[in-house]
């Protein structure tokens, strides 16, 4: 395997894991807070796996120059803008109603949330 | 304990599909399809050198005007929640580190973000990164700061008529040239130029605007509900 290859390799081993924590953390974390930290960590892996999937080992960012021969793929970049904005309105309101449901609650632990249980 | 062993469970089988079905994947050496397409004709059908923001803007405008809507109504409700149900008062004064620094940055941070939204065509940036930058010195402003912000409504009005302007764009391409947010309805000029690429700065312009004048009410909004009670 050569160097660009493990890199390229890596890149998403290192995108597939952050996308686990955060499911792992979603999924087993009773603070609804660290949940909402956990819920941005596997967005973020998800927005490294979609730039990973334009990405080709040893071109350069996809801006036209005399110099430039080759570039990755833009169109997973372009994508991920939306994708990281979107990402950051849903954190936001995440922490809206979790600051309020704490409130409510008295306490952040989401096993006192019993309004939110069906 | 049982909930982190089902945890570990779920994110055990998951990963397990994942790499299964990713087994027969290899590394591309050559692109293919539309990013072929954009790489080889994007700065001759729009004028910007930045490909990224070609997609974003011209290709794929229609998207980011959805994109703009799903931002509006997330700061809306964020705004709407936390004024309607007041949660606190009072807020944290700032130590003396922050308070002296947000009397220095925030001049040196918005010319940045202004540098960043009309560069957006040139280089890395556009109207959502140098949006969510101005928006940052104003969040430095407000911490070092030992008031609770008002209503404004010069923000209102900021967020308004940048919306307005990205439709009315979009509108003039479809009036001019049959086509709604058309880039070329001005001129591309020469690539590489700070005045190029159609109406890719005045959207990134209008973007921008929005985008920070958006972040801004979330972080006001935020400011006036924390704090002690």
């Amino acid at each position: 395997m050569t160097a660009s290859a493990m890199f390229y390799w890596s890149l998403a081993v290192t995108a597939l894991g952050l996308v686990l924590i955060g499911l792992w953390g979603v999924l087993t974390r009773k603070n609804i807070l660290r949940i909402a930290l956990a819920f941005t960590l596997a967005d973020t892996g998800v927005n490294l796996i979609l730039v990973w999937s334009g990405f080709l080992p040893g071109r350069s960012a996809p801006i036209v120059d005399s110099s430039v021969t080759s570039m990755v793929d833009p169109l997973p970049q372009a994508l991920v803008l939306t994708s990281i904005v979107i990402g950051v309105a849903v954190a936001a309101l995440f922490v809206v109603v979790g600051v309020l449901a704490s409130r409510k609650s008295g306490s952040a632990d989401i096993r006192r949330m019993k309004e939110l249980r069906w | 304990m049982i909930r982190t062993i089902i945890g570990l469970v779920i994110v055990l089988a998951l990963s397990a599909i994942v790499v299964s079905s990713v087994s027969d994947y290899s590394m591309p050496s050559e692109l293919i399809g539309v990013g072929r397409g954009y790489t080889e004709q994007g700065v001759n059908d729009t004028g910007s050198v930045n490909l990224v923001t070609a997609v974003v803007v011209a290709y794929r405008g229609l998207d980011t005007l959805g994109e703009v809507v799903v931002l509006f109504s997330a700061s809306t409700a964020v705004v709407l929640i936390l004024t309607l149900i007041p949660i606190g008062a009072n807020p944290t004064p700032p130590s003396s580190i922050v308070a002296f620094t947000a009397g220095i940055l925030p001049g040196a941070i918005v010319l940045f973000g202004i540098y960043i939204i009309t560069h957006g065509h040139l280089s890395p940036g556009g109207g959502f990164p140098g949006g969510a930058v101005v928006a940052s010195a104003f969040l430095l402003v407000m911490l070092g700061s030992n008031t609770i912000p008002g209503k404004s409504k010069f923000l209102t009005s900021i967020e308004s008529i940048a919306g307005l302007t990205f439709g009315l764009l979009g509108f003039w391409g479809m009036l001019t040239l049959g086509q709604f947010l058309n880039n070329l309805v001005l001129p591309a000029g020469s690539p590489g130029r700070i005045i190029s690429a159609g109406i890719i700065p005045l959207i990134s312009l209008a973007i921008g605007a929005k985008v920070a004048s958006e972040l801004s009410g979330v972080f006001a909004s935020y400011r006036k509900a924390g704090g002690e009670k």
